[in-house]
């Protein structure tokens, strides 16, 4: 009888063990095995390499470029979505929007039930040199100078990508901190407006210590969405103009499947794995997550 | 008995997941009711080509009732992306489409490809419809892997009311075409050649013609050679000046749009000058009545290259080794006389069957067209086809960046010489 019971949780874990081990942990191991050869998909041998494909790498100029480009993705990311997105969560639960924040958070959280394809393809009209949203009310409100092509023009592109991500993702963030803001206890704002403090002093007194737990989260999610964004930058740019826009994923899949360079794009992928493996472990260093108290 | 049970269920689910796996591998065999099945894919799944294909099919299973054709098709660069993972995965179609050249040979390279020497030595009256010269891009080592079907290549297409209206003539050489630019930025036209530069073949096209006509052809044989490439010659410095001039006719809005908006500003009559395909000579006329004409990228003066090369390369069929030998049938059907010109007819593309190009069939402008192409006095593959595509993509990156001014020539170069280096050892 002592035994029934670990029996039926492990029944209940291995399916999901199985599927990880399978999708997960096999491809992971293999991509791993795959960076220390140079082989094309047509190729029917592969040829062993060992460490060139990762000298190789620290050599690229691109590669830099690349993970500039996901620093820039990241912090960015981090500064609106988790800080700003928090400051919204606040203020839609805050009482004086009461009525109307349900309306709100719905319109807020529309953009992230939206497949990112459809509001990468959307966003090229957006930001259309000729006909695009964007230009054509820069020039109604009599700011044509700042119309400039911004998908195409070299300085401004990454930065475009960047915000549409942000217009995105914004909603999803909210709605986790407005779900974490709900849950502190009602007592901590009437002994704060007892002592008379103000709502900024609220915020960063009660609502942020509060909610630190689910902020540890969201910038977790944030970064390594960064290190690992494809969809936007790809759609919207493809990487250009030059290298410009281009991020560790979309320079992994342009080797694989564009210029066939198998082995290379996997040390790339290793690349990338390493790097969001590293940035969770230091987060979860830092922020001592599990240990609630 | 419970780890009894465990140990069920748990070669249950994995037999389960194996066996998913290998459901895709009967798919050569016949069906239930003893018909061969043969597996179709090709790239276009848009109009009109996809329903003029869906039609050819109806026709032959009709004609033969022991035949099931089944039909795939996915769009331009996935298509590149997918047959790329079908060959690497042993699950090729029987028989699909191709580009000539390095795009051909890659596919030949895994050993998957039918060799149709025999093939097409067995049936002379077939083979020999279509237009010799342009088997050359489907020929590796003496064997030839594909059938070629349509042809195509690359002109300036220019507004012909506009032309008028401004006193230009058709330029003869390359400075008349930067004069006849420069008049026509006077006349008003901000942009008057324009291009998708987010479209790197686009970038690809330009440049290639740009090296066959000031580069040595002994010297560009030599670079698109992988084993031997070297790009050292200064006519490639020259090339890119060349292309970063006339990018600088092409506005900034151009790396921010793809080639299908610059053919859409072209047709509404908003720039004067298109560097296009004649594949899209339809789609033009479709989409407006602006009267155009058409001229060969200029010779350009002291270019060592060939001043009348045309670039353009044909695409085609190729068959998978495995595939059932009924597949030869059907390729002999979808490259015959009379389904290229009902090919063309539909399609407005022209094609690489004798015969099958007509006036009946074609507008002027195509029939024009169609005699550039076949008496071209030598044919030069796109040139993302034509070399490594490694070393393309520098170039067409570097194009990119050459428009918005990130780069210069020299360094452009300085990294094809580093690409070329290391695809040479």
């Amino acid at each position: 009888m002592a035994r029934k019971i670990p029996l039926i949780p492990t029944l209940f874990l291995l399916p999901s063990l199985l599927f990880l081990g399978i999708f997960i942990y096999f491809p992971l191991v293999q991509n791993v095995y795959n960076s220390f050869f140079d082989f094309s998909v047509f190729s029917p041998t592969k040829e062993f390499v060992g460490f060139a494909s990762f000298q190789q790498l620290l050599q690229d100029e691109v590669i830099v470029a690349a993970f500039i480009n996901n620093v820039k993705y990241a912090v960015i990311s981090v500064l609106f979505q988790v800080f700003f997105a928090l400051v919204l969560a606040t203020i839609l639960e805050d009482k004086v929007f009461r009525r109307i924040a349900p309306a709100l958070r719905v319109i807020y959280f529309m953009p992230v039930m939206i497949s990112i394809s459809v509001i990468a393809l959307l966003f090229t009209f957006v930001y259309n040199p000729q006909m695009g949203l964007l230009n054509s009310f820069l020039e109604l409100i009599g700011l044509e100078n700042l119309a400039t092509p911004w998908l195409g023009n070299a300085t401004t592109a990454i930065y475009a990508v960047i915000a549409m991500s942000q217009w995105q993702s914004i909603g999803f963030i909210t709605m986790l901190f407005i779900v974490a803001i709900q849950k502190i206890p009602k007592e901590l704002y009437e002994a704060a407006d007892i002592d008379g403090a103000g709502k900024v002093r609220k915020f960063f007194n009660i609502t942020i210590p509060q909610v630190k737990e689910t902020m540890f989260v969201n910038v977790l999610i944030t970064v390594t969405g960064s290190i690992l964004v494809f969809n936007e930058p790809f759609i919207l740019t493809g990487g250009g103009p030059g290298f410009s826009s281009t991020t560790l994923s979309v320079l992994m899949y342009e080797q694989g499947f564009g210029k066939d360079n198998m082995g290379y794009a996997s040390a790339i992928a290793t690349l990338i794995f390493v790097l969001s493996a590293i940035f969770a472990l230091i987060q979860i260093r830092v922020s001592g997550t599990g240990k609630d108290d | 008995m419970k780890k009894m049970l465990l140990f069920s269920i748990f070669l249950l689910l994995l037999s389960s997941v194996l066996s998913a796996c290998n459901s895709n591998d009967a798919t050569t065999a016949a069906t239930e009711d003893g018909k061969v099945v043969i597996d179709f894919f090709h790239r276009w799944p848009n109009e009109p080509r996809k329903s003029f294909y869906d039609e050819k099919i109806k026709e032959y299973m009709e004609a033969n009732p022991d035949v099931h054709i089944n039909v795939n098709s996915v769009l331009n660069d996935s298509y590149k992306e997918k047959i790329k993972v079908l060959v690497s995965s042993d699950d090729l179609p029987d028989i699909f489409s191709s580009w000539s050249y390095s795009f051909a040979e890659n596919l030949v390279s895994s050993e998957k490809i039918m060799p149709l020497n025999d093939v097409l030595s067995e049936d002379q009256e077939w083979s020999s419809s279509i237009i010799e010269s342009q088997y050359d891009g489907f020929k590796f080592d003496e064997e030839t892997y594909g059938v070629p079907f349509t042809v195509d290549g690359k002109a300036f297409f220019y507004n012909k009311a506009i032309f008028e209206e401004n006193n230009i003539a058709v330029p003869k050489t390359y400075d008349e075409f930067i004069a006849a630019l420069d008049s026509l930025k006077q006349a008003g036209y901000e942009q008057p050649l324009v291009e998708g530069l987010t479209d790197t073949w686009a970038i690809s096209h330009y440049l290639g013609t740009i090296f066959e006509r000031v580069v040595d052809p002994a010297v560009l044989e030599k670079d698109y050679t992988p084993e031997t490439g070297e790009f050292t010659d200064p006519g490639y410095i020259k090339g890119l000046e060349i292309f970063e001039q006339l990018a600088g006719y092409m506005g900034d809005v151009s790396t921010a749009m793809d080639h299908e908006a610059a053919r859409n500003m072209f047709a509404a009559g908003e720039v004067p000058v298109l560097y296009m395909q004649f594949a899209e000579i339809k789609m033009v006329e479709e989409a407006s009545d602006v009267e155009f004409g058409f001229f060969d990228f200029p010779e350009v003066e002291g270019g060592k290259g060939d001043p009348t090369a045309l670039t353009g390369a044909p695409e085609g069929w190729m068959v998978s080794k495995n595939a059932p030998k009924e597949t030869v049938d059907f390729l002999k059907f979808l490259t015959s006389a009379e389904t290229a010109a009902e090919f063309t007819k539909t399609d407005g593309q022209l094609n690489a069957v004798k015969g099958a190009v007509t006036p009946e069939n074609v507008n002027a402008t195509s029939q024009e067209a169609y005699e550039l192409v076949t008496n071209a006095t030598s044919t030069a593959p796109w040139f993302d086809n034509a070399v490594n595509i490694n070393i393309a993509d520098v170039f067409m990156r570097g194009g990119q960046e050459l428009a918005t001014g990130q780069s210069t020539p020299q360094d452009v170069m300085k990294n094809v010489q580093q690409e070329a280096k290391s695809l040479r050892e």
